[in-house]
């Protein structure tokens, strides 16, 4: 079946098999940023945008898209340069994986919640599992993007 | 997961006449079907039937089926019953992604033993609104064996002034809870509900007729003795990560707890 939806903004047609996931359709389709960790809806890593929130796209049906808009990191570059700029900073990246994920959950969060307390972005944040490092990291490049206007 | 055909109803006499047939279900956040991993003829979405509403009635709240867990525990109706007990409940499952997409009406009709919703949700009044036209308690919808044809359209919860509280005991954050506990007050009448025991969430019918019988507000001693009657009334089992002999100690203390927490 074609269904059709925004990525990016840009309005693109896809053909999906009616049972398929959101994440292998736009892998399929050469968009590899989309990193599927557990493949069950539980890491995080395969993090998108749906009309600009996070959603897991491992678990999202493809066909259910129709009409909505799908951001991914690539739809996010300027942001996302900061984020990482941050992570490098803090020394929150090390293997990488989780980062896409993060930098899409963190986009959004800067977007949704106002002056979150320490609390709200943890539990933000608490689908991103990192098997790196101990969040700390991560922690305190959130709160320095947050703070970069 | 192999789907023959997916299709986005446009009404719910479609919706209801397609799952009449053989191999066909209804696709609500889809994270369980995912994880259920079986093959189907149809899968029948309801995005386009506006089930996704949360509305304030004269007695009710009434929240669509397809309204996400995010958009539940954010709406100021749903945080005005009950202390916030069944938002909070539900900020505790998995994540904030996870939650943009997983419905209130998938979150019921999978009678999940794990669910830390329904057993919030035992704790107020709460009536289930099926296409074709018919109304059925959340607590009879829960202990009926048919096999369920109709489609959940509407979760009808009765606004009461009461005190809530829940307790989902789990060993890390994204985990489903060892034992789920969800404790009301209207006035003099109690509620208490115990999930994952490793069952699907039940009231204490036995400790909320002691309760509910004390002439006054229950003392410590009453209290103590409401909580050691609702865990003798009910079954707690061994799972692989917790013994039912823990649970039971678990659901005793947070039982204490919560009716403390509800006479405040």
């Amino acid at each position: 079946m074609i269904v059709s939806f925004y990525l990016n903004d840009v309005l693109t047609s896809y053909n999906v098999e009616p049972g398929e996931f959101l994440a292998d359709t736009l892998r399929k389709n050469g968009l590899k940023s989309i990193r599927i960790g557990c493949n069950e809806t539980s890491c995080g890593a395969c993090t998108v945008l749906l009309d600009g929130k996070p959603v897991l796209s491992c678990g999202i049906l493809s066909a259910k898209v129709e009409g909505h808009h799908i951001t991914t990191v690539e739809g996010i570059q300027e942001e996302a340069s900061k984020i990482a700029t941050h992570f490098a900073n803090e020394g929150a990246d090390q293997c990488g994986f989780c980062n896409v994920g993060y930098a899409l959950v963190i986009y959004a969060l800067k977007r949704e919640l106002v002056n979150p307390s320490d609390e709200e972005i943890k539990n933000y944040i608490v689908g991103n599992l990192c098997r790196c490092t101990g969040y700390l990291s991560q922690f305190k490049a959130i709160r320095a993007y947050l703070e970069d206007k | 997961m192999q789907v023959k055909e997916f299709i986005r109803a446009k009404s719910l006499d479609e919706a209801y006449a397609l799952l009449s047939s053989e191999r066909s279900v209804i696709v609500a956040g889809g994270f369980w079907l995912k994880k259920m991993n079986q093959d189907y003829d149809r899968m029948i979405d309801l995005s386009l039937l506006n089930l996704g509403k949360i509305e304030e009635l004269k007695d009710y709240i009434k929240v669509g089926s397809m309204v996400t867990q995010r958009d539940y525990e954010n709406s100021p109706l749903i945080q005005s019953l009950f202390s916030d007990m069944s938002g909070f409940a539900v900020r505790e499952i998995m994540s904030v992604p996870f939650r943009n997409s997983a419905t209130i009406g998938g979150s019921i009709m999978g009678k999940y033993p794990f669910s830390d919703l329904i057993t919030s949700l035992l704790c107020m009044d709460v009536t289930l609104e099926f296409y074709p036209q018919k109304e059925i308690s959340l607590m009879d919808f829960l202990n009926s064996k048919e096999k369920n044809t109709s489609i959940l359209t509407s979760i009808l919860i009765k606004k009461e002034n009461g005190k809530g509280y829940f307790k989902k005991v789990k060993t890390t954050a994204l985990d489903f809870p060892l034992v789920n506990i969800a404790v009301s007050r209207v006035n003099k009448t109690y509620k208490i509900a115990i999930g994952s025991r490793p069952m699907v969430a039940s009231l204490c019918f036995k400790a909320m007729e002691y309760l509910n019988s004390l002439p006054n507000i229950p003392n410590e001693k009453e209290i103590e003795e409401a909580s050691l009657i609702a865990a003798s009334e009910l079954k707690f089992l061994n799972s692989y990560n917790i013994s039912g002999e823990y649970r039971l100690a678990l659901a005793k203390t947070y039982i204490r707890r919560g009716l403390e927490e509800v006479n405040k």
